[in-house]
Parts: structure tokens; C-alpha cells; sequence
């Protein structure tokens, strides 16, 4: 047991299994029912428009969990860019089509098209991989953590344990 | 999406055998060789060969894992798609806003301390450390393998069609002379000279992208500009959807988002870094370099809509046709030599990377399936190498639209197999080995069954709804399932120094 497992529950990555199985069922819902006689019902898409932000999100914090430290910092983040992605494709569903001769365009862009290009496409670049990097050392790996890992491994070998290979 | 994915083919794709090209072509060819002939000569292990002695630096692996993250499609077929369908096809690349950062989290740091203890090599390795199972690092391997044919086969035939519209040989010499070249390279240096022949590929592609993007914008007056001209001929054109349904732009979303975790020739360089410190800039570095080389994509796929429509440029006879007409149409012929070369190199780029993983699996990951190590693993990975590569332009030659149906899986077929077992799997101490195989299981046998259904015609999806999102939420369920049924044998299926490495 390293100094971080500790006892206990895992919050914060029962919390994202959670939401990734939600998440996952939420799409399948939406995948069954385009079967349905007539086609997708108008609902469907909003399943799919909350469930990929969730799948990924729930993922990447899944992944980002150090032992029972959580996720730190990276709450922010993280619900930056499920925020932006839902968002963004709520925005897409819901907003009147303005696309017409002479609309309103955003940065050479009609509307619904900039906040999905702009916003789901770009926004999430300026804060996801600044994020992973200002938190790399604390979050994500270290020197001493890297040690830990030769540490062992090279004790596994002097033992002479075997792995499945 | 079989429709749409048949772009990938390109057998349009005009004779451009100009001096200029041939020029450019030529000097490409020359740069690949000599950069193949100093990495041979550095190759002296299996650990040199697969994974590069576990040796590249920073800005090398992150300009190759740019190269080989974009294929042919992305200059060819991407462009065509979006101008057909619109917008919609944007959602198969929009995407990278987070996935290389979200492969970082969940993945990369994981896998580079699997490398460091285990010295590990490929991506099925790191299945069967997880779970203690040959058996799901064999069925991986089997998985990986099938997809990796149906890839190699597409991509043989894309460097028959580019090759044969540079130099003019025909697509069949032009799949002989491209697969002879990524052979030679792939054998005699690995994946060291897949490496540094990726960083000159992938600087090509970025170069060429940039310019044609800010060509097209200037042609066309900027973006709003050329937004105005589609408005008022196509408004749908430009809505978020295109022309597709919503759901159908959010699959896209969905496969290629989620999907990317599980695609080999991205995931298993994680183990080539040489520093694991220095993963804290590679997904920043790797975004940026992917949304320079998929500028083009955008930029011709809208241009090529706008200048077709207020006349700049006369009608496409097909949508694949939007690159090349746009490049013989509207940009200086250097210029178009520049992009021709770089499509070449991404789809020699994506061979390279595909035929090194493949032979992996044939000589490591399969031996190890059955119980028992190939001993010269250097001699057997280069013995598998040319058997693949020979095996997939003999594929793309003869297999018609065969080829068409083998490239179009490829992707789902990885996604649904490795994803849960692999992705969630490095993150879970309750993942089970029982769940891991039933969910690889599902992932293959949904895939193909499904896959192969659409093919013969014998369904058809509803709207919206593809093989490769069904088989990725079927693999995933299953996987939380037999996980679940299982739970009580978790505990014991994970090795000390794997349980510290997934802690971290």
C-alpha cells in the first residue's frame, strides 16, 4: 500500500465509473431508440448531446485520479469542458436556424456554426492541456514517483518473481 | 458512413506529372531514404525496432504522433466530405480539442511506467500486465490484427492513387513503388525510421496545410466572406449538422472522441518517450501541431464550396476532387507539388506505423498468447513486417471494393475492442480479466458482424446510428457487466508493481 492509497472509499473515481456507465446508457438509449418505427425521436440527440461530454469527462476523470487524493486542482477544468461541450452541443440543438442570406456571423461564421467550430472545437485547447500541464508535477507524475515504480519493479525482479510474461 | 468512408479510396485523383511535382516527389523520395539509411544503422534490438529503445525525445514524437494521427483522409477524402455533407463532417476532427490531452490522463502516464517496469512494447502487453492474461493479450493482438489489415490495405491503395497522379506509373505500380518504399524503411530501421521519417512527414504536412488554408482565405476574401457566398446558395451548408442529421454528427463525435483511446498506432508510442517527465507538454504540443495539419481540412472542404459556387471554380466531377482541383485551380503549382508529397507521406506515414504494430503482434504478442517467446525477436519482426506489408498491397490490388469495406471498420473495430479493457481497465482495480475478454470479444464480434451485415446489404442502419458507436456502447456495457459479475476475482488479477502504477 503507497502512502497515498490510504483506507477507504474512492470517491471521486466511483463517482466518474458512475457517470461513465451512466453516461455510456444514456448514449445506448439514444442509439435503441433510432430504431424505433418512424425514426429517432427529438429527444435522442439531447442524449447524445449530455452523454459525450459525460463519457469523456467522466473518463478523463477517471484517468487524472491519483490514488485517494482525488482529483485536486482539476475540478475546474474538467467541469470547464463538460460545461463547454454540452453546452455547445445544446446550443447547436436548440438555437434558431439562422443560417440565411445576410445572418449574423461570428467571427466568419454563422452563429450555431462558430459555437460548435470556435467553441467545442478551440475552447477546450486553451484550458485542458495548460491545465495537465501546470498540474503535471503534483498531479500527474514526479520524479519520486517514477523512482517508486523502478524501486519495485527492480525488487519484483531481485525476488524473482515471475509476471504473467 | 460507408458512403461517406468510400472517399477514403481517392481513385480519382488527376495526373499532375509536371516537372515541378515530379521534382518535388523525387527530392521527397530522396529525404525518406536517407533518413531510412542513418535509422538502420541505429537498429539493433527488438527493443530498437518496436519501440525505439524507448529513446525519443519530446518534439520528435509529438510532430510523428501528429503524422501518423492523419492519414490520407484528412487531405483527400476529408476535404471531399465536407463538401458534401457540410459542416457535419467537422465532427469527425473536432474532437482533438480533447482527446490528446484527455490520452495523456488516462493512458499515457500509465503506460510509460508499464515501459519502464515491465519494458513493455505493445499495446496488448499492456493488457495482458493488467490483467494477468495472455489470453486477453492474444485476443487484443487478434483484434488489432484484423483492423490493422483492413488500414493497411486502404492505405497501400491511397499511395497507389497519389503516386500514380504524381509520377504517372499507374495505381498498380504506384502501390508497388509506395509499399517498396515504407517496406524498405520499415524493415532495415523500425520504428526509428518510422519516427524521423514522421517528423519530416508530418513538418511536410503542417507546411502545406498552413499555406493552403491561408490560400484559400485569401482567395476568397476571408472567412466571412466565403461564408456569405455558401449562405446564399446552400444555407445548410453551414448549420452546425450540414447536411447530416444531429445524431448522425454526434456519432461522429462520439467514435472518433472516445475511439481515440483505443487507436494502437497513437497509444503505443506513449512507450517511445525517453524522459516520462517531459509527457507534461506532449498533448499541448500535440494539439496545436494537429489543428495546423487539419486547417486544411477545413479550409478547402468550405473554400472549394464558396469558389464552386460564385464560379471561381468549374463543378467537382466527384467530391474527392476538391483538393486536387483547388490545388491545380487556385494555387501556385509548387504549391500543389508541396500537398501531393504530403499526402504521400501521410499515408506512407500511417502504413509505416500500421505494418511495425502488426509485426508486434505477429511475433510478440501472439507467441506469448500460446505460451512461448520467439527468441531472435529483431529477425522474426522484420520477417513479419515484409509478410504484412506484402500482404496488404496484394490485398489492395486485387480486392476491389473489398478494400473499401476493410479500411471502413478500422477505426470502430480498435475503439471497441481496446477502449474499455485498455482505457478503463488501467484505471479500475475492479475491471476483471473476464470482463476484459467478453468486452474484446464483443467489441470483434459486433463490429464485424454488423459491419459485414451493412456491407452485403442485408441491413441498414436507421439515421444517424453506425456499426461503430453500437459495437463501442456494446463493448463498454459488457465490460461493466462481466466486471461486475466478477468482481470477487479482481483483487487477485493485479500484480504489486501494476496495482502501484494505476494508484499513481
Amino acid at each position: 500500500m503507497t502512502a497515498e492509497s490510504g483506507g477507504g472509499r474512492d470517491f471521486t473515481r466511483s463517482f466518474a465509473r458512475a457517470a461513465l456507465v451512466a453516461s455510456v446508457l444514456a448514449i445506448a438509449v439514444a442509439y435503441a431508440s433510432a430504431f424505433a418505427r418512424g425514426g429517432a425521436p427529438s429527444w435522442a440527440p439531447w442524449l447524445l448531446a449530455l452523454g459525450i461530454p459525460g463519457a469523456l469527462g467522466a473518463i478523463m476523470i477517471l484517468g487524472a485520479a491519483r490514488g485517494r487524493k482525488g482529483i485536486g486542482q482539476l475540478k475546474l477544468p474538467f467541469l470547464f469542458v463538460f460545461v463547454v461541450l454540452a453546452s455547445g452541443f445544446c446550443l447547436a440543438l436548440g438555437l434558431p436556424a439562422n443560417e440565411a442570406p445576410g445572418a449574423t456571423l461570428l467571427l466568419g461564421l454563422p452563429v450555431r456554426a462558430a459555437i460548435v467550430i470556435y467553441g467545442i472545437g478551440l475552447l477546450p485547447i486553451v484550458v485542458l492541456p495548460v491545465a495537465y500541464a501546470i498540474t503535471f508535477d503534483t498531479q500527474t507524475l514526479s520524479e519520486s514517483d517514477i523512482q517508486q515504480v523502478r524501486e519495485l519493479a527492480t525488487k519484483i525482479r531481485d525476488n524473482g518473481e515471475a509476471h504473467v510474461k | 458512413m460507408t458512403g461517406y468512408l468510400n472517399a477514403l479510396l481517392q481513385t480519382a485523383l488527376p495526373h499532375v506529372a509536371q516537372p515541378v511535382v515530379i521534382g518535388v516527389g523525387i527530392a521527397y523520395f530522396a529525404v525518406i531514404i536517407a533518413i531510412s539509411v542513418w535509422a538502420a544503422r541505429r537498429t539493433r534490438t527488438a527493443s530498437d525496432f518496436f519501440v525505439a529503445g524507448h529513446g525519443i525525445g519530446l518534439i520528435a514524437l509529438t510532430v510523428a504522433s501528429v503524422s501518423t494521427s492523419v492519414s490520407g483522409f484528412a487531405f483527400i477524402g476529408g476535404p471531399g466530405l465536407i463538401y458534401t455533407v457540410g459542416l457535419a463532417a467537422m465532427f469527425i476532427v473536432l474532437p482533438a480539442s480533447v482527446t490528446n490531452v484527455m490520452g495523456a490522463w488516462v493512458l499515457a502516464k500509465r503506460m510509460r511506467l508499464l515501459g519502464e517496469a515491465r519494458g513493455l512494447m505493445t499495446v496488448p502487453d499492456a493488457i495482458g500486465a493488467r490483467y494477468r492474461s495472455p489470453a486477453a493479450q492474444g485476443l487484443s493482438g487478434v483484434a488489432m490484427l484484423v483492423g490493422i489489415i483492413g488500414y493497411m490495405a486502404t492505405n497501400a491503395l491511397a499511395m497507389g492513387v497519389v503516386i500514380n497522379a504524381i509520377f504517372g506509373v499507374g495505381i498498380g505500380w504506384g502501390i508497388w513503388l509506395g509499399m517498396g518504399v515504407t517496406l524498405a524503411y520499415s524493415v532495415a530501421g523500425g520504428i526509428l525510421a518510422g519516427i524521423y521519417n514522421d517528423v519530416f512527414q508530418g513538418t511536410l504536412m503542417a507546411a502545406a496545410s498552413v499555406l493552403v488554408f491561408l490560400f484559400v482565405l485569401k482567395v476568397g476574401g476571408g472567412l466571412g466572406d466565403i461564408s456569405n457566398t455558401i449562405l446564399g446558395a446552400d444555407p445548410k451548408f453551414l448549420s452546425p449538422w450540414g447536411k447530416m442529421t444531429p445524431l448522425a454528427a454526434l456519432s461522429f463525435f462520439f467514435v472518433f472522441g472516445m475511439g481515440s483511446l483505443g487507436q494502437p498506432q497513437g497509444v503505443h508510442k506513449y512507450y517511445m518517450l525517453r524522459d516520462p517527465l517531459q509527457l507534461k507538454w506532449y498533448p499541448l504540443l500535440k494539439t496545436l501541431g494537429l489543428i495546423l495539419v487539419l486547417l486544411l481540412y477545413f479550409g478547402v472542404g468550405v473554400g472549394v464550396k464558396a469558389f464552386v459556387t460564385d464560379g471561381t471554380m468549374a463543378p467537382l466531377s466527384a467530391p474527392d476532387q476538391a483538393t486536387p482541383s483547388l490545388l491545380l485551380t487556385v494555387t501556385p503549382l509548387v504549391l500543389a507539388a508541396l500537398v501531393f508529397s504530403g499526402v504521400a507521406a501521410a499515408t506512407m506515414s500511417a502504413a509505416n506505423s500500421f505494418i511495425n504494430i502488426g509485426a508486434a503482434v505477429v511475433m510478440h504478442d501472439l507467441p506469448i498468447a500460446f505460451g512461448r517467446r520467439l527468441r531472435n525477436e529483431l529477425f522474426w519482426g522484420r520477417a513479419a513486417t515484409v509478410l504484412i506489408a506484402l500482404a496488404a498491397a496484394f490485398i489492395a490490388q486485387n480486392s476491389g471494393t473489398m478494400v473499401a469495406f476493410l479500411g471502413i471498420f478500422g477505426w470502430g473495430l480498435f475503439a471497441s475492442t481496446l477502449v474499455p479493457a485498455l482505457a478503463v481497465g488501467l484505471n479500475w482495480e475492479g475491471a476483471t480479466r473476464a470482463g476484459a475478454i467478453a468486452s474484446i470479444a464483443t467489441g470483434l464480434i459486433v463490429t464485424l458482424s454488423l459491419e459485414t451485415a451493412a456491407y452485403a446489404k442485408v441491413f441498414t442502419f436507421p439515421s444517424g446510428v453506425t456499426a461503430s458507436a453500437v459495437a463501442l456502447v456494446m463493448s463498454f456495457l459488457m465490460f461493466f457487466l462481466v466486471s461486475w459479475i466478477t468482481r470477487r476475482e479482481a483483487p487477485a488479477q493485479i500484480d504489486p508493481d501494476v496495482k502501484l502504477i494505476m494508484e499513481l
